[in-house]
């Protein structure tokens, strides 16, 4: 019965479901960056978060969607490509020169307004983050959410802790005790749950899960 | 004047692909009983040529009267073999074998059929298409407004549902071009062992562009335009659920397609032990957790029936 209540995800949230960025035919060879990724060339680093996850999940040697239409050197290649991707555009300076050369024209090109308008118009559905579905995240038995993880992420997405400190109006300390896995100095529980939401939240992962299984890692510490 | 309007306004669904079991029959019956409850006029036919039940999920006794009845002219009307449900709004066809004979003969009959079907007092028709991969299920499976893939996620399910979209994929493509040449270079590339080295769709339009140029743009618009719909049925987890997802991914990496993630429905025992009691399962347990995943997508076909009929 609990597992089944996990499942009680609304379909709700496939209604937002986002157009995928349309490669048409074209080869993987040839689609940029963000193309590989699904994403708009606007996407935020929480987007491009997000999606590096969704295709690390899909593309990989044992990956039930891909197997029988992909070669497990064509895995290999996107694979690769991905990852290249990523490192790239979590990148503010690698992306800007990414961007420079391989995109036709830089988003906020010429002061021109009807110029720009047109242009938004062009990228469908950007505005919508790239998967919109909660329950979406990366293998729970491979890099279950502890408080280095959290920070792993948080840093690769170049935010900085008083943002979240400010946006979330939890002290720095103790968002820093999360990330440090300070369990002793950690407030009681339900302030703590309050928190790790939060914390979720302003990166873009799905809370309850992170809840779960940073509660889960603080139980088994405790343990040892 | 109204007949043509009531053709205007008819949605036509397939539901296919993978293969036997994934769930297509006890889908298309209880989306047709959410449909019709929700106002819509609703015809399920039947034609999975491999085993034809939808009658046993609806919980009526093999029907008498088929659609030969209607070709063979012992009938004058398509809507007289049309059988009542216990549902109002829900009517249902059956005759596998002579509507996927009917679709496969390239002839003044088959477009009579398709006209009689079309202009049925209907808003709504699921067709369940079973698991079988002719050249006649596929022709329909592309003809419909929209297909609908139903797949369980496990790999064997999942490969022959990319086996089915794959063959629907390639013929869609050469009804597309005009160059015979062409035409024949897609019915090799279906082969991966070719000889001319045609891996996935992305050779194909390398291909196609050195022979003719034209073609080669069909394709790209035919691609644009093919968007097929995914139901992952009996998700037991949200990893599970997340499969549909990559699926979707994987499709627009190989194929460059759209694959639209319609929804999921969850493995629950209501669902058997409703198929036992010869009841659809939103009639009987319309609490249960598959039924409600049954009526979200069900709900978001009504929807799109009804942004079509506003356009």
């Amino acid at each position: 019965m609990r597992d089944g209540d996990r499942l009680q995800i609304s379909q709700q949230s496939f209604h937002g479901q986002p157009r995928l960025k349309g490669t048409g035919m074209k080869d993987i060879r040839d689609q940029t960056y963000y193309e590989i990724l699904e994403i708009s060339p606007t996407a935020t680093p929480k987007e491009i978060q997000r999606a590096y996850e969704h295709a690390r999940e899909t593309f990989h040697a044992d990956s039930v969607a891909v197997y029988s239409l992909f070669s497990e050197e064509e895995v290999k290649g996107i694979e690769e490509v991905v990852e290249e991707a990523y490192r790239v555009l979590m990148d503010e300076t690698l992306r800007r020169d990414y961007n420079q050369s391989h995109l036709p024209m830089p988003p906020m090109a010429e002061g021109q307004p009807t110029e720009t308008s047109s242009e938004a118009q062009g990228i469908p559905g950007e505005e919508k983050p790239p998967l919109s579905f909660t329950g979406l995240s990366f293998d729970a038995e491979e890099r279950p959410y502890r408080g280095k993880t959290l920070k792993q992420i948080r840093q690769g997405m170049g935010i900085e802790l008083q943002t979240i400190s400010k946006e979330m109006k939890i002290s720095t300390k103790t968002l820093e005790w999360i990330e440090e896995e300070a369990f002793e100095k950690l407030p009681p529980l339900v302030y703590l749950k309050g928190f790790l939401k939060s914390y979720a939240q302003s990166l873009g992962l799905d809370p309850p899960k992170v809840i779960e299984e940073y509660l889960r890692f603080k139980e088994e510490s405790k343990k040892k | 004047m109204e007949q043509d309007q009531s053709i205007h306004r008819k949605m036509i669904w397939t539901i296919g692909g993978g293969k036997g079991g994934s769930g297509k029959s006890f889908i298309t019956a209880n989306m047709g009983v959410c449909l019709s409850k929700l106002g819509v006029r609703v015809v399920l036919i039947d034609a999975d040529l491999g085993g034809a039940n939808l009658h046993t999920f609806l919980g009526i006794s093999p029907p008498a009267l088929s659609l030969s009845d209607f070709i063979k002219k012992r009938v004058s009307h398509l809507r007289e073999v049309l059988i009542p449900t216990a549902v109002p709004n829900l009517q249902l066809l059956t005759g596998a074998q002579d509507l996927l004979n009917a679709v496969d003969a390239k002839s003044v009959q088959k477009r009579k059929l398709v006209r009689s079907i079309q202009s049925l007092d209907s808003d709504t028709i699921l067709v369940d298409l079973g698991g079988g991969n002719s050249l006649s299920v596929l022709d329909f499976f592309l003809m419909s407004d929209g297909g609908i893939l139903v797949v369980t996620p496990e790999p064997t399910s999942i490969e022959n549902t990319y086996r089915f979209l794959k063959s629907a994929f390639y013929r869609r493509l050469k009804q597309s071009v005009c160059c015979s040449s062409v035409k024949a270079l897609i019915d090799d590339a279906l082969d991966r062992k070719n000889e001319m080295g045609i891996q996935n769709p992305h050779d194909l339009i390398r291909a196609v562009r050195q022979i003719d140029e034209e073609d080669a743009q069909r394709i790209v618009e035919e691609v644009k335009t093919f968007r097929p719909n995914l139901v992952l049925n009996q998700v037991r987890s949200k990893k599970d659920i997340e499969i549909g997802f990559s699926i979707r991914s994987a499709c627009l990496k190989y194929f460059g397609i759209h694959l639209h993630y319609l929804g999921y429905v969850v493995y629950d025992q209501e669902v058997s032990r409703s198929i036992r009691r010869k009841r659809p399962l939103v009639l009987e347990n319309s609490g249960s957790r598959a039924a409600q995943c049954v009526m979200e997508i069900a709900s978001k076909l009504a929807n799109s029936h009804s942004m079509a009929n506003r356009d």
